[in-house]
């Protein structure tokens, strides 16, 4: 057993009731092929970074599961055919899933969230040169001041 | 006439402040924290302005990466079609 963590973005535009749909089709899928959700928490609707099949807000998702390798390929399968689940990403967190220390972790810590649209959108853009750029540069002309005439 | 000026050895010592506070965390979840180590662009900003240590800039290419996958930050903010 090892333990994942999904993170998964849904269509904002669906009514609460298909909300809890997805959410029990989801579980459904881990706890069928041999794993536990351990945490299931919604983050709320966000805006996006970049459109995501022609949309700008979405609702993020986080669940935690106890599981095989297998369970993976099977979750992330149901939901790439999911229309409803717009992206999704799958990290490892445990190679091996050990319930008596996740009990003390979940004891500990407490899960924070999204605010509701809180810097999604990207800074403007001020000019067309990067700030980076501009650091380099000036780094380089401190190196060369030596030899620079007065 | 070259006048041989006196270098100017006025840069702040930088430190990495994942070592230094060690409260904040790298996760790819936050992008709050995040949005600090790219540039407007959505570039991800150099070690060597900011002064992260190898072991942290690692961790956090890895999550600016995860995070731009799953939409928390932009790959670019300039598009081009």
């Amino acid at each position: 057993m090892r333990k994942y963590e999904t993170f998964f973005i849904v269509d904002p535009d669906l009514p609460d009731e298909v909300n809890a749909v997805i959410d029990e089709k989801i579980k459904n899928v881990v706890s069928s092929n041999g794993g536990s959700v351990l945490d299931y928490s919604p983050w709320g609707k966000k805006k996006l970074a970049y459109p995501v099949q022609k949309r700008n807000r979405g609702h993020y998702v986080l669940m935690e599961y106890a599981g095989g390798p297998e369970l993976v390929a099977e979750l992330e399968r149901n939901m790439r055919l999911d229309e409803r689940i717009l992206k999704f990403i799958t990290v490892k967190l445990e190679d091996r899933f050990d319930p008596e220390k996740e009990a003390a972790r979940r004891a500990a810590a407490s899960p924070t969230a999204f605010t509701e649209e809180e810097g999604g959108k990207p800074l403007p853009i001020a000019g067309a040169t990067e700030d980076a750029d501009e650091e380099e540069v000036e780094d380089e002309e401190r190196e060369e001041g030596e030899n620079e005439e007065e | 006439m070259v006048i041989r000026r006196k270098r100017r050895t006025f840069h702040r010592r930088k430190v990495c402040r994942f070592c230094v506070d060690g409260e904040l965390r790298i996760d790819y979840k936050d992008p709050k924290t995040l949005r600090y180590f790219v540039t407007e662009r959505g570039k991800i900003v150099p070690r060597r302005i900011s002064g992260n240590c190898a072991k942290h800039q690692r961790e956090l290419t890895l999550a600016i990466k995860r995070a731009r996958q799953i939409a928390l930050l932009p790959f670019t903010t300039v598009q081009t079609i």
